[in-house]
């Protein structure tokens, strides 16, 4: 039914391909120019990757960006499993509070965040991950909550503990992996919402990838775009690829 | 420290406490100490700081500077800002989420939606990168638009204006829009059009009394958090203004840096605040709206 040219979806697609690759292309093609050769070439990108900050930042990056997966599946997995097994009454409270980063502005939470943690914890980039936690959390909370709540979770977990397992292990042998749609939904959107971070790290001084094309920028202008787009294609291409191998349902969820 | 924070954290929830076990609770405890400390904490202490003067006194004063110049000018920029970028991208955007809903190949519409997760989060400097190497002074379609003879740069446009600022942030907020509303066009169901059909409905009377009124809460909705990304962006506003446009995001940030003095120390906190308040006006309502048509879009 749908293997028919379809107007409308061609135009839409068309119109928004402009818009979208028209800066992306342009972008590109500065990327790649060679000033001193003349021509094209691969030299900016070469010039990024044998950086040594390129490497210093990228792993910066990507290990903040784990430690915020992490720190996001140990506490929201645990405590949500728990609200929708106990049916607490707690739980439209704590759905509210989920809720209330999306209200705050980042720039203004960064303020906060200036002014009230202590010395220690603002000298140590380990605040970070917890940051970054409460800004995915709006989204992470509600993806968890559709992969448990399209699940029997009461038989699944009564099955698991008469047979034998603990609690960790009911977590992270049995629900983790009967709702790993939701779970890779909320990783990617944790992961690359870290990754890409740079309104709050920047305010509170810190510096990652996406902080460091600043200084690039002042003395490697065609540089410092090739790390800009590849900073917008890994993400693009790796997201895809994910969503493309996932079989159809467990796209639901995210954002 | 960390105790004082965990006393903030549960003092909202005095009363509830009271009438529940320790039972009922306790499993929530690490997420709401987490919570606590990290967001409800800071914010408590924005909200309480910017009610302090210079000698920690308690004064209105830092409100009353916010809402003069330059920091009224920056309030109604960015709620301009906010509203305009909303609106241009509010119709294109549910329309072709409507396109690529209803008419798209499965495979097609999940690689729209991880395009749209990415680009929705573009900004910064590689958008201002890719907007300078478009339509930039030395862009390839400043070039190619100049010579079919329509010279943008002939005028006062520049992409750190604010109509410039404007054209970029039209970048995220289209695929903001496809993304908070795909959900609504999801779920329609074809047997309503079907009913409607039966009961001698044509295309355009099914809009009418069906299909618009049911997606216009999801619609106002979604325009409402489009307004408050707008309202709030900063990294985009940062990489592509010098100091030349005034913008709360940017003013916060130029007083919290120490780049901008001011007389009064919590002159950003005040303006944190006020962000804050705009931005729940928007924000709770877009939640509450979503919470309604969430009812019906359930299968």
């Amino acid at each position: 039914m749908k293997r028919r040219l379809d107007i409308p979806l061609i135009a839409t697609l068309s119109i928004l391909g402009f818009f979208v690759f028209i800066p992306m292309v342009s972008a590109f093609e500065f990327s790649i120019r060679t000033p001193l050769k003349g021509g094209y070439g691969w030299d900016n990108y070469i010039w990024a990757v044998t950086e040594e900050e390129f490497v210093h930042y990228i792993l910066r990056s990507g290990w903040l960006a784990a430690a915020t997966v992490v720190i996001t599946l140990l506490i929201l997995v645990p405590t949500l499993t728990w609200l929708h097994l106990s049916q607490s009454k707690i739980r439209p409270f704590i759905d509210g509070l989920s809720l209330l980063p999306l209200v705050i502005p980042v720039v203004a939470f960064a303020v906060g965040a200036q002014i009230s943690f202590p010395e220690l914890m603002q000298n140590t980039v380990l605040e970070l991950p917890f940051l970054y936690f409460v800004l995915a959390l709006p989204y992470a909370y509600r993806s968890l909550d559709i992969g448990l709540s399209s699940i029997p979770l009461k038989t699944i977990t009564e099955a698991a503990r008469s047979a034998g397992a603990n609690w960790s292990r009911t977590i992270t042998a049995v629900i983790i992996p009967v709702i790993r749609g939701s779970v890779m939904a909320t990783v990617a959107l944790t992961f690359a919402l870290s990754l890409g971070e740079y309104t709050l790290t920047v305010l509170l001084h810190w510096d990652t990838f996406p902080t460091w094309v600043t200084y690039v920028a002042q003395d490697n202008i065609l540089g410092a775009i090739a790390i800009s787009m590849m900073s917008l294609i890994l993400p693009f291409a790796i997201l895809t690829g994910l969503t493309l191998l996932m079989p159809e349902r467990s796209s639901q969820g995210g954002k | 420290m960390g105790f004082k924070s965990i006393g903030e954290g549960a003092s909202t929830r005095g009363r509830a406490f009271l009438t529940f076990s320790p039972r009922s609770f306790l499993p929530a405890i690490p997420f709401l100490l987490i919570f606590g400390y990290f967001f409800l904490f800071p914010i408590s202490r924005l909200v309480y700081v910017a009610f302090l003067s210079n000698e920690h006194t308690l004064t209105l004063s830092n409100f009353v500077t916010a809402f003069k110049e330059p920091y009224k000018t920056g309030f109604i920029n960015s709620i301009k800002i906010g509203l305009l970028s909303a609106a241009i991208t509010a119709i294109p955007g549910a329309l072709a989420a409507y396109f690529i809903e209803t008419r798209g190949p499965s495979k097609l519409r999940r690689t729209i939606a991880v395009m749209s997760g990415v680009l929705a989060n573009t900004g910064g400097i590689p958008l201002a990168f890719m907007f300078t190497a478009a339509i930039g002074l030395q862009g390839r379609l400043t070039k190619i638009l100049k010579a079919a003879g329509w010279d943008i740069y002939a005028g006062h446009f520049s992409l750190g204006t604010f109509t410039g600022l404007l054209i970029v942030y039209l970048y995220f907020q289209l695929p903001l829009m496809v993304i908070v509303f795909s959900p609504a066009i999801v779920s329609l169901r074809k047997e309503w059009i079907e009913a409607a059909r039966n009961l001698g409905a044509n295309q355009f009377n099914y809009w009418i009394r069906i299909g618009i009124p049911l997606l216009f809460p999801s619609f106002i909705a979604s325009f409402l958090l489009l307004f408050a990304s707008g309202f709030s962006a900063y990294a985009t506003a940062n990489a592509l203004t010098v100091g030349n446009l005034p913008l709360t995001p940017l003013q916060i940030g130029g007083l919290l840096d120490g780049n901008v003095s001011a007389q009064q120390l919590n002159l950003g906190k005040a303006l944190g605040v006020v962000m804050i308040l705009i931005s729940a006006m928007a924000v709770v309502p877009y939640l509450v709206l979503q919470r309604r048509a969430a009812k019906w879009q359930q299968r």
